[in-house]
């Protein structure tokens, strides 16, 4: 890489410096210097179609783009001017030719960049029309798109293709008649994974929620409310926008999310699964029932919960535990415990060390176990921006194939399913090869992993010209059964390369789970099931249980995200009972009573909530006489027959943001490829029943012809508390398929 | 040269003989298309620096309506910008407004002011020059529109049939001898389009790994970024769509979708960038191809003349596995002789000879025989090493023999080479001989430093010269000189250039007592190459070039012999590959109309190219406005010196994903669109 040095130059008289790739407009934003714009999106390339960041550069013929333009040493850039304004005006009016009047009645208007453009300039009028052709409003599912309204800004497509990787719709040129379209052209709806984010950087009310099309005046919602999205271990900054139900009713209610989509992007998981509020009617939240959950807790010898919970709540389990002699018992964070134990014993550190930030600036990356593009979005959007960016060489290892991510991915490898040890080991011979020999016998590992040399030696080679390189690490390789020494492979990883890894905990706030709470290995006698399953279950999903808490939208508390972060969660809609503080006070019953949650939240992390930012969980080296090294693999195991994968979709994670209403509960088909239809003997469109860990599942069947192998996609959100031991499990089960006759 | 006009200005000239008789007109010094084809002259001409009339009664409302129209046919390159967009649509229906008599003088005035704002603001050029010959038009016409706006009366020809024919280009596409949409494929570099930058190149260029890699790119010498800074690298830009459709193993990218099958067939004769241009786009059209080829692998010159480290195989593969995939039939180790044509003739509904130029000219000196030892034919010797290299074949035992070498490759090592040439091909022998070990290679050339830049490249020359090859300029062999048939020395006259005092070009003169002796092992002629038409049956009767060439009329490639064309070097002689893909593409769409319809004919848009070309679209002196000068371009990471001249690996690691969007991004866009009216 060149070094290229600062530039100095002038922007409206004033000296300004431009650091190496800087444009002017970037350079003007930085030093606070407004020059308007329709188009430009901090987080994609430079767009350049709206031509209103127009300057004039002194000694330079005609005015020029500041969006791409990179400066030059002591040109003087001004930014404003009569003339500038006069072209500014005469854009806008161009783009006003022939909008539609409709502002009454647009879901942008009092948000909307041309509405406000069009009051900076002062077109009061429209100048000019012709004659319109007739454009069809398109109705792409979750999205809408009205192509009168669309000003071709290019903010939707450009997102789509460099901020997510989806390159579902783009650019339909026809001068006059050109639109935004579907990429795909076979096709009536969106192929692409709904994250809404076209929705969100539209300036104008082109493109919609259909879910929240006529629901609210935008400037009506004015209580917005700063969150965490609770759906997964990216934690994501998210808005929730709040008003009173109806007229009548003047309860809160959340009308939409949104989020801060010039710097970052957020899933459909994330931006339409939001109405999870657990509201329960009054009757359920006598004291009687106080009564009750206080003496389940003292009677039971188990609390059974999952990691979609906060660290305070985290935290006063392990009150409990402490106080009842109970034990504690969480399948999935027992499994990172150990997985980071004997990760922290052959590493040193306690911690992987990889951050989000690192994949998007990497120019070699590795995913190995993780459906990525469900498991952590923003991860697999960092992928995309590394390869746009750096063109990173991706290595996608897994045993589905990820048809959404072919234009990202260079190299697939499809390993048998169950050698994820094998995998791991044969990757740290590739990547350590010449620093560490294993005592590998890598044609047997090879035959039975189905990973070939020659795909390795692409590895290896592609490392040795790389800089910065990441491997991305799935909860499958933590549900594994040989999760220690996988563990101890990647800790070698981390101590003797450059490489950064970075761990894709299963649930939202697993990390913090794993680093509070002591765990059981085994519930036994009666249970307590904390969103789980259980003898008594107190729990926080909609109408389920024995004793409702709030979700996670109406409590107070953090999460220690992927990023090993803590993040905040607020409180966007209110609950009207009690919470399990409320319970502890009651248990607990000493001087440590805490009035509010989040109070514990200084016991955790030496500090108060409110005062709590950007916390960073630093990894913390461990005192160890030797890196302990892998153990030598024996035997690995097979997999034959039909398999299903317990997978999230797009935009089901859980049963929380299966529940939202606006979330498409219908979509729970088992998608297999052709060759499981075959080994099933099943067909498109056939009803099958199957059984895992003694669950019944009846579901639709259909093919999918990107995908590959036998293997079928299972969602599992849909059985409501038993769905998180169904996704904390290794999620690939052997399955016997059986056809309904109907 | 010159036009007889009525009315025209262009490029800052202004010729106005409306108040002149006819006989009196003058001139424009432009070739302006007035003969527009074969079937009619044209009436008008209007493009973007300005219009010229060539008859008196021409409605020019009209013609400012059709080209505002035109413009919005053929803005589907466009429509990007807010100003161009709507801007055009306004200018389309004000004109037709005023055209069809319902007129208002405000019409007038908005049309001046959207005019203005599109040619300050518009993204690419297409936009800011579109109002450009309509002002001159209302400004030199007043009249006539404010006739129609007062009387609210048509314009005279608005309901009559007018022909009116228009072509996009840009100075790049102009250039390139396959009329590339460059700026098209470098705008899907720039907005991370991969696929769409593929599928642009490919409209008229299958061979985007190949033409990414070795084009002589005609196009950057026509690149307007050039008259505030430096040109776009055109040519890297290509191999990037390219790289991504290998790179991802994606399925291959085609312009258009392959028609069904018409019946009709044709048969290929070589299967060299010419000839797999011409079945690509063949097959594409329906028409059954088969393609023969003598040696053993396909590809031609690029396969077994260029070198592995400058055209690697695997990714030239990639390019002909994209003419495979569409049905081409190949027939490879088929020498095709006259018996084989007069079949061909009665078998195919036509034949496309594209066979190259495969035999070596001699050097022309004392003592110049084949049989001495040391005497390597430079296509030969480049055959020998690539089919090595790229494919594994070994050397022949007879080969060695006669060749003196003592391997199952080319090997040179102790060996001392001198290479007569200055062209691409003693480039690749002289780079070649240095990777095969040799003590000594020397590059003998008749003229300077400067020439041999000119003829090739300024990184091939310095790459050579970085490599250790020995340039000596202003020498010519004089004489070969050999012990028992066997090379030994070669007698060496030195030239200087002598300035001509009458003002003429200056001539090579020999040096008095400046000739001198090298020993050597090799002499590679690398002159030129010539073709070798033993496969023409003499009762066809084609004709050849001075050049001993195929004769054609350079527009449709037919020979003179109906329904043989000829296409690539075979054609024109020794010349690029992205000349052969020219030829070999318009010979493909001449053909298919052929076949199909009996008929030899051109489309309107390959008539207006050619107009265009004569016209001239690049303009070296024209001021740029709106683009901030002193932007570099960027330059790629080569191998250096030390990793690259000991093996063959690809030296040009092409841009990086930073450098290719930078590079993209000074990209100006410089579609023009031009119309004639008939």
């Amino acid at each position: 890489m060149k070094t290229k040095k600062d530039i100095k130059f002038f922007i409206n008289d004033r000296e300004v410096v431009a650091k190496a790739g800087e444009t002017i407009l970037n350079v003007a934003r930085r030093e606070n210097i407004y020059i308007p714009t329709m188009c430009y999106l901090e987080k994609v390339n430079p767009i350049a179609s709206c031509r209103l960041c127009l300057v004039d550069v002194e000694g330079s013929k005609g005015s020029i783009l500041s969006c791409q333009t990179k400066p030059t040493e002591n040109i003087r850039v001004k930014t404003d001017s009569a003339h500038l304004y006069k072209q500014r005006q005469n854009i806008m009016k161009l783009y006003d030719v022939n909008h539609p009047l409709e502002c009454g009645v647009c879901d942008k208007s009092g948000a909307c960049d041309l509405q406000n453009k069009n009051i900076e300039f002062g077109i009061d009028c429209q100048d000019f029309a012709v004659k319109e052709p007739h454009r069809k409003i398109e109705n792409w599912g979750k999205i809408q798109y009205d192509p009168s309204l669309c000003i071709l800004c290019e903010k939707c497509v450009s997102t789509c293709n460099q901020a997510i990787g989806d390159d579902a719709i783009e650019l339909k040129f026809g001068g006059y008649s050109s639109s935004v379209f579907l990429k795909n052209k076979n096709s009536k709806t969106l192929e692409c994974s709904t994250c809404g984010e076209c929705i969100a950087v539209c300036p104008v009310g082109a493109l919609i929620s259909t879910d929240f099309k006529y629901s609210s005046n935008i400037w009506e919602l004015n209580k917005i409310i700063p969150s965490i999205c609770s759906h997964c271990s990216a934690g994501c900054e998210i808005n929730y926008e709040v008003k009173h139900s109806s007229t009548l009713n003047h309860e809160s209610k959340i009308y939409r999310v949104t989020n801060d989509f010039e710097n970052s992007s957020i899933c459909g998981a994330g931006r339409f699964g939001f109405n999870f509020a657990n509201n329960p009617h009054e009757s359920n939240l006598k004291n009687k029932k106080f009564d009750e959950v206080v003496n389940a807790l003292k009677k039971a010898e188990t609390i059974i919960f999952n990691s979609q919970i906060t660290n305070e709540e985290a935290f006063i389990l392990q009150k409990l535990k402490e106080k009842l002699g109970l034990k504690l018992v969480n399948y999935e964070a027992l499994n990172l415990q150990k997985f980071l134990n004997a990760f922290g014993r052959s590493s040193g550190e306690t911690l992987p060390n990889g951050k989000i930030e690192d994949v998007e600036n990497a120019d070699q990356i590795i995913v190995v176990g993780s459906r990525i593009i469900v498991e952590n979005p923003i991860v697999r959007y960092a992928m995309t921006k590394a390869f746009k960016n750096n063109r990173a060489f991706i290595t996608y290892m897994h045993p589905v194939y990820e048809h959404l991510l072919h234009n990202v991915v260079r190299q697939f490898i499809r390993y048998e399913v169950g050698t994820e040890e094998g995998v791991i080991a044969l990757l740290a011979e590739a990547l350590l090869g010449q620093v560490l020999k294993f005592d590998l016998d890598v044609g047997y590992v090879s035959g039975e992993t189905n990973v070939g040399e020659e795909e390795l030696e692409k590895i290896f080679s592609i490392g040795k010209k790389s800089k910065k390189r990441v491997l991305i690490i799935g909860s499958d390789l933590i549900a594994h059964v040989k999760r220690e020494n996988i563990a101890r492979f990647l800790g070698v990883i981390q101590k003797f390369s450059n490489i950064r890894i970075l761990l894709v905990p299963e649930e939202s706030n697993s990390l913090g789970v794993a680093k509070i709470c002591q765990l059981d290995e085994k519930e036994s006698g009666n249970t307590v099931g904390y969103n789980m399953n259980g003898n008594y279950i107190i729990s926080s999903l909609k109408n389920i249980g024995n004793f409702y808490i709030p979700a996670l939208n109406q409590q107070e508390g953090t999460f220690i995200n992927i990023d090993q972060k803590v993040k905040k969660l607020n409180v966007a809609v209110p609950f009207n009972g009690l919470s399990l503080n409320d319970i502890a006070n009651k248990i607990l019953n000493d001087k440590n009573k805490k009035q509010n949650t989040i109070e514990y939240t200084k016991n955790i992390f030496g500090i108060d909530f409110d005062s709590l930012e950007n916390m960073q969980i630093e990894s913390q080296e461990i005192e160890i006489d030797c890196n302990e090294m892998p153990h030598e693999i024996s035997k690995l195991p097979t997999f034959d027959g039909t398999l299903v994968y317990n997978s999230r979709t797009f935009l089901e994670f859980n049963p929380f943001s299966a529940i939202s209403q606006n979330v498409n509960i219908n979509e729970t088909v088992l998608i297999g490829s052709e060759q499981f239809a075959t080994a099933g003997k099943i067909s498109d469109g056939d009803e099958v029943e199957f059984e895992i860990l003694g669950e019944k599942f009846r579901r639709k069947f259909k093919i999918d012809r990107n995908m590959r192998g036998v293997i079928a996609l299972n969602p599992v959100f849909d059985k409501s508390l038993k769905s998180y031991l169904l996704s904390s499990i290794y999620k690939f089960q052997k399955v016997k398929i059986v056809k309904v006759a109907i | 040269m010159g036009t007889k006009v009525y009315f025209s200005s262009w490029r800052g000239e202004k010729i106005d003989n409306r108040d002149k008789l006819s006989e009196n007109w003058v001139e424009s010094t432009y070739n302006f298309p007035v003969q527009y084809s074969a079937s009619g002259n044209a009436t008008a001409f209007v493009g973007w620096e300005g219009i010229a009339l060539f008859r008196d009664d021409i409605d020019v409302v009209r013609l400012a309506t059709e080209y505002a129209s035109q413009y919005q046919k053929y803005s589907e390159a466009c429509g990007r910008c807010a100003p161009g967009r709507w801007g055009g649509r306004i200018l389309y229906d004000l004109f037709d407004k005023i055209a069809r008599g319902d007129g208002d003088f405000s019409d007038l005035t908005h049309l001046k002011e959207v005019s203005e704002t599109m040619m300050e603001t518009s993204k690419c050029e297409i936009g800011k020059t579109v109002p450009v010959p309509l002002l001159i038009l209302i400004k030199e016409f007043e009249e006539e529109f404010i006739k129609l706006i007062k009387n609210k009366t048509k314009s005279k020809d608005y309901d009559n049939n007018v022909n009116y024919n228009a072509l996009v280009t840009a100075p790049c596409t102009d250039a390139c001898p396959a009329h590339v949409d460059i700026p098209a494929y470098i705008e899907g570099v720039r907005d991370f389009r991969f696929d769409d930058s593929l599928k642009a190149t490919r409209q008229t260029m299958p061979l985007a790994h190949t033409c990414g890699r070795v084009c002589p790119h005609p196009c950057e010498t026509a690149c307007r970024r050039t008259n505030i800074d430096e040109p776009i690298s055109i040519m890297e830009l290509k191999r990037i769509g390219a790289d991504y459709e290998t790179d991802h193993n994606l399925d291959f990218i085609h312009p258009v979708i392959q028609k069904a099958k018409n019946g009709k067939k044709v048969a290929v004769i070589g299967g060299g960038p010419a000839g797999l241009t011409g079945a690509y786009y063949l097959a594409l059209d329906g028409i059954e191809v088969d393609l023969f080829e003598a040696l053993p692998v396909l590809g031609g010159e690029v396969a077994v003349g260029v070198p592995e480290y400058r055209m690697p195989i695997d990714k030239y593969n990639q390019d002909i596995e994209l003419v495979k995939s569409v049905g081409v039939n190949i027939y490879l180790n088929s020498w095709i002789d006259v018996n084989k044509m007069r079949e061909f003739e009665k078998k195919y509904d036509a034949i496309l000879v594209a066979t190259g130029t495969r035999i070596s000219k001699k050097v022309d000196c004392a003592n110049e025989r084949p049989e001495i030892q040391g005497y390597w034919g430079a296509i030969d010797f480049l055959d020998k090493i690539n089919l090595y290299e790229k494919y594994g074949y070994k050397l022949t035992q007879e080969d060695r023999i006669k060749h003196n070498i003592n391997n199952e490759y080319v090997d040179l090592t102790g060996k001392t080479i001198a290479c007569v040439g200055g062209g691409f091909t003693s480039m690749d022998v002289v780079r070649c001989s240095i990777r095969a070990g040799a003590k000594r290679v020397i590059m003998l050339y008749r003229r300077d430093e400067a020439t041999i830049i000119k003829n090739t490249t300024y990184e091939e020359y310095h790459e050579a010269v970085e490599e250790g090859v020995e340039f000596i300029f202003y020498s010519a062999v004089e004489k070969m000189i050999d012990e028992k048939d066997v090379l030994k020395h070669l007698h060496i006259n030195k030239f200087k250039m002598q300035s001509d005092s009458n003002g003429g070009r200056p001539k090579l003169v020999k040096v008095h007592g400046g000739d001198f002796m090298i020993d050597v092992d090799y002499l590679i002629p690398a002159v030129s190459q010539s073709a070798d038409l033993s496969l023409l049956p003499p009762e066809w009767n084609i004709e050849l070039t001075s050049w001993k060439t195929i004769k054609t009329n350079g527009r449709d490639y037919m020979t003179s012999k109906r329904g043989v064309f000829a296409a690539g070097d075979v054609e024109y002689g020794p010349m690029t590959i992205v000349n052969a893909v020219g030829q070999a593409k318009r010979a493909s769409s001449v053909i298919s109309r052929f076949v199909q319809t009996g008929e030899i004919s051109l489309t309107d848009n390959e008539i207006m190219e050619e107009h265009l070309r004569k016209l001239g679209v690049y303009n070296k002196k024209e001021k740029i406005s709106g683009w901030l000068a002193g932007q570099k371009r960027s330059e790629s990471e080569k191998l250096s010196v030390d990793e690259r001249k000991t093996n063959n690996r690809e030296v040009n690691f092409g841009f990086t994903a930073e450098e290719a969007i930078s590079e993209a991004e000074r990209c100006m866009r410089c579609y023009y669109i031009s119309m004639v009216a008939r």
